[in-house]
């Protein structure tokens, strides 16, 4: 991962996974496929950005997990919103449309 | 948000659950790795292949399950604690190291645990009463009295001021002691008189019955008591029944009207209380209570001092005949603790000197250390941890190094200063018989828990960035394991050194000054002979003692009977021993223009004998007699300080001194003699201006309120060793006195002993701190040219191989090391030159900068020294050059 999309991400990383586990519950690979689907494959989540953040949102109370198998037949673990997260998720993304609009407001103006 | 909650769920879970949680994680990248190679193969790539790229993109396993360890909750724990683990293994490997930090440490430590466990205690608990930041003590309403004394006028009008005060009591010091008689032995427990107040303002709790009422503490109040838990205890037997009994103190009946609370300790330890019952109409102006008071809430020190110096002129009003008093109140925590509070910072300030010692003792062993860790250290950085990884382990490291010295040194200075106050009883108030109030609590605990981490990030900061700092190549490419001592850290090691030395310097300047004090105190002729002299006191309890005549009889016969003893040599008496003699007077002159804020002197009542038992010679004019009794012209000595003050142009003899009224007879006396002054108010005080009558002559009402506030002593010199005449000597005075036992059995030299006590104890710590300091920093300029010699062999032996005379090699060591030593001491006299002046207030006879103590102090350190430094010279001239040239 280069360092531009690395700091693209740390502010976003957290709201992309909200929202790629919105309509339900989906393993680590499944959030990365979801992400890169949402973003129209602008946005790649490597492993070693996509574990942790699961891990450190998971702790913070806005996932929760399960084991299951996959849809081939593989024991994953399975990654879903809890009532917190959807809290999260509705906080974040109005705070993300305020600063989006602010952003390109102020790249406007003249 | 962050839910505290969970996270810290997740904590708990990571930490306790490691291998489950472990299990999992690898088990999760695992999976994500296999299904991302699934999407792969299902693509059509071969399974090797698919599984190659996916590794490949995602940088690896392993290194995602680090990613996840570093970022999840209780990483920073799981962090410190391996820091924890390397650490211990770290110190466990060089146990030498180890011991000798630890010991330097547990020495600085330890030694300020000791101090302030005693700084806190005197100065830091808050005393324990209900009031106590309302609580004042009046002080002395002149500078004529040494003493917080008040007169019995004085303390009706303080009364009176209820909008200052919500009550005022009088109390008297150490009391005159009663005899508690009836039983089979009588015993003199310890009494004092207080005003019905006292209780109040103390907060006293009430275990029995009830304390003294107003009509209780009236003139026709009747003879009443209250008795302390512990005397309750002792002698009574906790009678629950105690309440409205009578007692017998000085054979006189006495009802017990209640008993105080298990720990009620008031202004003065005490076993009994007795009301004063003073007359309201009293007009007496002798100076003898003390007074405390309890402010009004929300009335202030200073508006408090303010009215009452706005109200004195209406207390003249009503008592013309007063002199001028100049009524001030203070806290009374700050009347307990006196002048200890300068004294005990500035032994905590000398012993913060002795920590910092040991910590550059400590620092110099980890830069040595450290120079040895250069690889590690080097090669850790160039497999990737960072400067601030490293930095945090050394920090551990040193840290667990402070904590463990902080342990061992709260052991040490808790049962140290016990030691110490066992030996030498420290003369501060608060602490308890022999320092028995010293105890630890949270506040030492955390005192010694803040200071081991300050230290431990004081000594340890400095190497750790130092050997972070290092140059991987070059460190890497030096050949074997040996690392030469980089210039930085040269300097840094000689610079600590330094400092260590100039440190040193100040405390053992610090203690010569204060070992010259002692010195100084005890060669002071304290203007009296107290050998061989016995002191003792007697309760005067009962009506006999209340007239002049009744006690002159007593001490007629007791005199008597002692002086036909063989072992006696000389028996007198008088109201106070020489060395502490407190109550004074004001008088006036006869023949000279009346000014009522003229005169005043010391006091004293004494029997003939007095002055020739306690070898003080009468200069001029003659000593008392027996033939100066009631009858006789009364008289006076004065001594020399009296005759400068007061007649420094006039023969004092045959002037007369008047005293004003004295209940119903005017007090004049006739100036007989002039006596050499002695010190009466302690050593460090040279002489007051004093008068001496003898008691015989002292008035019915005087007599009796001495008799009523203070014990008489009586002084016995003996021949030989005074203890053996103890028994003798008590029962002769059993008998004169009409059964009355004597207490407080002391020779002179223990009293005197005790009057400087403050000043041993000062002197003895300061003493052992100036040792501890010199020898660590001994040890630093020891270990500092042993380390140097020691990489240095093989240029040594090579100088011995071309030739080089071993005394020039030795001498070049002994000089490198003296160097640093004449800087750190030159550095130390100037910093002393500074610091001696806080002294200042500790020192007598000898002044801050005393050339004795700054010619001979800098010198001893250097010789110290040398000696450190002798020892790696002399093995550098050793050196074998065959050995050390192969030893590469």
């Amino acid at each position: 991962m280069n360092s531009k999309q690395a700091n693209l991400l740390q502010g976003t990383l957290d709201l992309l996974v909200l929202r790629a586990l919105a309509p339900g519950e989906l393993h680590g690979l499944g959030v990365s496929r979801r992400i890169e689907q949402i973003t129209k494959g602008t946005i790649l989540v490597k492993p070693g950005s996509l574990f942790p953040a699961l891990h450190r949102m998971e702790e913070a109370g806005w996932l929760t997990s399960f084991w299951s198998e996959s849809e081939n037949n593989r024991r994953a673990k399975f990654y879903r919103l809890t009532k917190a997260g959807k809290r999260q998720l509705d906080v974040e993304t109005e705070q993300w449309t305020t600063v989006a609009l602010a952003m390109t407001n102020a790249l406007k103006a003249t | 948000m962050m839910r505290p909650w969970s996270r810290l769920k997740g904590t708990a879970r990571n930490l306790l659950r490691k291998s489950h949680v472990e299990n999992q994680l690898d088990e999760e990248v695992r999976a994500y790795v296999e299904m991302s190679a699934d999407e792969r193969i299902a693509a059509g790539t071969s399974p090797s292949e698919a599984r190659r790229t996916v590794l490949a993109e995602s940088g690896g396993i392993e290194q995602v399950k680090q990613a996840v360890r570093d970022r999840r909750a209780g990483a920073g724990i799981e962090l410190f604690w391996q820091d924890v683990r390397f650490g211990l293994r770290q110190l466990a490997q060089n146990p030498g190291f180890t011991l000798s930090a630890i010991a330097a440490l547990s020495l600085g430590i330890g030694a300020n645990t000791a101090i302030f466990s005693v700084v806190n205690t005197v100065l830091l608990k808050p005393l324990t009463y209900p009031d106590a930041d309302r609580m004042v003590n009046f002080l002395a309403p002149s500078v004529e009295i040494a003493s917080d004394l008040h007169n019995i006028p004085e303390f009706h009008f303080l009364q009176r001021q209820t909008n200052l005060f919500k009550d005022v009591a009088a109390f008297d010091n150490a009391g005159p002691g009663f005899n508690l008689t009836g039983g089979s032995r009588p015993e003199q427990v310890n009494g004092i008189h207080v005003t019905e107040g006292y209780f109040r303002i103390y907060g006293a709790p009430v275990a029995l019955g009830r304390t003294f009422t107003p009509q209780d503490d009236s003139p026709h109040g009747g003879n009443v008591v209250v008795l302390s838990y512990a005397l309750w205890q002792r002698k009574f037997a906790g009678d629950p029944a105690i309440a409205g009994k009578s007692i017998s103190l000085g054979n006189q009946p006495y009802t017990v009207v209640g008993v105080t609370g298990k720990d009620f300790v008031g202004g003065v330890d005490a076993d009994l209380w007795l009301p004063f019952q003073f007359d309201p109409a009293s007009t007496d102006f002798n100076v003898a209570y003390f007074v405390t008071g309890l402010l009004q809430p929300g009335v202030t020190i200073a508006q408090a001092n303010a009215a009452l110096a706005a109200a004195t002129p209406e207390y003249l009003r009503e008592y013309p005949k007063s002199w001028d008093p100049h009524f001030r109140i203070g806290p009374l925590f700050d009347s307990i603790i006196g002048d200890a509070r300068n004294s005990l910072l500035l032994m905590l300030g000398a012993v913060g000197l002795v920590l910092l010692i040991s910590c550059a003792n400590v620092a110099n062993l980890l830069l040595v250390r450290a120079t040895v860790r250069k690889r590690e250290f080097a090669i850790r950085s160039a497999l990737g941890a960072a400067r601030a990884r490293i930095v945090r382990q050394l920090l551990t490291e040193s840290v667990l190094l402070s904590l463990a010295g902080g342990a061992l040194g709260t052991a040490i200075g808790f049962v140290g200063m016990r030691a110490l106050l066992a030996v030498s009883p420290a003369g501060l108030p608060r602490i308890g018989e022999n320092g028995a109030a010293i105890g630890i609590d949270w506040r030492v605990l955390a005192f010694t828990l803040g200071v081991s981490l300050l230290t431990g990030i004081l000594f340890g900061l400095f190497p750790a960035f130092s050997a972070s700092r290092s140059d991987l190549s070059s460190t890497l490419k030096e050949s074997g394991n040996r690392s030469s001592t980089g210039f930085h850290e040269g300097k840094a090691r000689s610079l600590l050194v330094v400092s260590e030395i100039s440190l040193a310097l100040v405390l053992v300047i610090g203690a010569s000054l204060l070992i010259r004090t002692f010195i100084a105190l005890h060669e002071v002729g304290p203007g009296f002979d107290a050998r061989n002299v016995l002191t003792m006191e007697m309760s005067l309890n009962g009506p006999r003692y209340q007239h002049t005549a009744g006690l002159a009889q007593l001490l007629h016969d007791g005199r008597n009977r002692l002086n036909a003893l063989p072992r006696v040599e000389l028996a007198a008496a008088g109201f106070w021993r020489p060395i502490d003699v407190e109550d004074g007077t004001g008088f006036h002159i006869t023949g000279r223009p009346v000014d009522k804020d003229c005169c005043g002197s010391k006091w004293m009542s004494i029997t003939p004998g007095y002055l020739n038992l306690f070898r003080i010679p009468v200069l001029r004019g003659r000593d008392f007699n027996d033939d100066d009794n009631a009858g006789a012209p009364r008289v006076a000595l004065i001594n020399e300080a009296f005759a400068r003050k007061y007649f420094p142009h006039q023969d004092p003899i045959g002037q007369h001194i008047d005293h004003g009224q004295e209940g119903g007879q005017r007090g004049i006396e006739t100036i007989v003699g002039i006596v050499a002054d002695f010190h009466d108010g302690g050593l460090a005080r040279s002489a007051d201006a004093m008068m001496i009558v003898p008691i015989p002559q002292v008035s019915d009402e005087y007599n009796a309120a001495y008799a009523n506030i203070q014990p008489l002593f009586w002084m016995v010199r003996t021949h030989g060793d005074p203890h053996q005449a103890i028994p003798a000597i008590a029962e002769q005075l059993r008998i004169a006195s009409g059964g009355f036992p004597v207490a407080h059995i002391r020779t002179m030299d223990e009293i005197m002993g005790h009057s400087t006590a403050r000043q041993s104890f000062q002197m003895l710590l300061l003493t052992i701190f100036g040792v501890v300091a010199l020898l660590l920093a001994a040890i630093g300029i020891y270990g500092l040219m042993a380390y140097s010699v020691a990489r240095r062999t093989q240029e040594m032996g090579i100088r011995i191989a071309l030739g080089a005379d071993r005394s020039v090699i030795r001498n070049l060591v002994v000089w490198q090391g003296m160097r640093l030593a004449l800087v750190g001491v030159v550095a130390g006299i100037a910093a002393a030159f500074g610091l001696t002046r806080l002294l200042s207030t500790l020192l007598f006879g000898v002044k801050p900068w005393d050339p004795t103590v700054f010619l001979v102090a800098p010198p001893i350190l250097a010789a110290v020294a040398l000696l450190a430094v002798w020892v790696p010279a002399a093995r550098a001239s050793r050196v074998d050059p065959v050995l050390a040239l192969r030893a590469e």
